[in-house]
């Protein structure tokens, strides 16, 4: 590296130059690199506006219910052709939602046990509402694709679960 | 291309200096401020941190080589959750690497799944280059930048080809503004000790597959 990256100032004057050289040629590098980012593969221009947009998707009413469980991490792979269902727990507080999400669609249950409002998030788009019965059961279609979450009023409660990609 | 910002251990001392403070300490502290008046309400103060950090969510998701629909999934996924974690983050201050690690864990899940499924049609979108162009591709696009352009297309083509480590920590380190080395850490799950010796060695392999080219 040093025969080829002869600057030809002084190698004698700064007996620590070669490796000060070095430093500095990375940095230069690393910020050539950065201005290259910056052209060829800038954050989309739709991407920072969907960011800016999703201040507006603040829950101030709402509980947070945490991902405690998801099948794609926490289970081991099953073989076979078939897409097996992706599973989720969200935990807020005493309230659990099980959720399946596959190609049937998405299933779910509220616990304890009870009737719901469901809301299917999806970014900004309109929601798709769904009712869960006596038994915290609850049934629609497989959210579109991107992120999605579930808002949920149940039992004089809101609770909103963790956004995720399904 | 170095000799005339070389002058003696000053220059020496501020770059090793930079190497253990990159990221620029003070714009680090402003995201902590930020993130409170954003969870108080402050919109303004939300896509200034779009703004300071969606690059670096953007590095993260690059660096693990998604497709094009699946790195734009993980970058909403990313912001979406932070809007529920505005309010309830520790140290405000490390929102960067919050945002960083929540990408990767997306990311990795992303990865996960592709593996367990067979990949269908998104093939399609794996060398789709990114369609918006910014005013500095426009104008790199005119005839009298055509020199730069090429250098810029061979820095890139040299990088791409770099091994997947090297390319993954070095894409990155190239977020704007410069990510700090916890960000990195959380970003590829590596021990902030070792980003440094990494970032030599890349930096230095991609300088002599530049300079065997001739391009530097």
């Amino acid at each position: 590296m040093s025969a080829t990256h002869e600057d030809g100032d002084g190698e004698g004057l700064f007996p620590g130059g070669e490796a000060d050289d070095g430093l500095l040629a990375d940095a230069l590098l690393e910020e050539e690199l950065r201005q290259a980012a910056a052209i060829l593969d800038p954050v989309p221009a739709a991407l920072r506006t969907i960011a800016v947009e999703a201040y507006a998707l603040r829950d101030l009413d709402a509980r947070l219910a945490e991902l405690t469980f998801d099948s794609l991490v926490d289970s081991l792979p099953v073989r076979g052709e078939e897409t097996p269902p992706r599973m989720l727990t969200f935990q807020a507080g005493a309230v659990t939602v099980d959720v399946e999400v596959g190609d049937e669609g998405l299933i779910g249950q509220v616990l304890p046990p009870g009737p719901a409002e469901v809301e299917v998030l999806s970014g900004p788009r309109p929601r798709a509402r769904l009712t869960a019965d006596d038994l915290g059961r609850f049934a629609g279609e497989a959210p579109p694709a991107g992120p999605f979450a579930l808002r949920l009023r149940t039992g004089g409660e809101v609770v909103v679960t963790e956004w995720l990609r399904a | 291309m170095i000799a005339p910002v070389r002058d003696g251990t000053t220059s020496s001392t501020a770059y090793d200096d930079l190497s253990y403070t990159r990221g620029g300490t003070v714009d680090r502290a402003e995201v902590g401020v930020l993130v409170q008046s954003a969870a108080d309400g402050d919109a303004a103060a939300w896509k200034a941190l779009v703004d300071g950090l969606g690059p670096l969510v953007w590095s993260v998701v690059r660096a693990h080589g998604l497709s094009d629909a699946d790195a734009h999934e993980v970058y909403q996924t990313a912001w979406f959750r932070f809007t529920q974690h505005l309010g309830r983050i520790r140290e405000p201050e490390k929102t960067g690497s919050w945002l960083a690690s929540t990408a990767r864990h997306e990311c990795l899940k992303v990865i996960r799944a592709s593996q367990r499924w067979t990949p269908t049609d998104d093939v399609h979108l794996l060398d789709r280059a990114s369609e918006d162009r910014t005013p500095e591709e426009s104008v790199l696009d005119s005839e009298e930048a055509a020199a730069q352009t090429e250098r810029v297309r061979r820095l890139w083509q040299e990088f791409e080809e770099l091994g997947e480590r090297c390319r993954q920590l070095l894409r990155v380190l190239m977020a704007s503004p410069p990510p700090s080395y916890q960000e990195v850490s959380a970003a590829l799950g590596i021990a902030v000790g070792s980003i440094g010796p990494m970032r030599q060695r890349c930096l230095r392999r991609l300088r002599a597959k530049l300079e065997t080219r001739g391009t530097t």
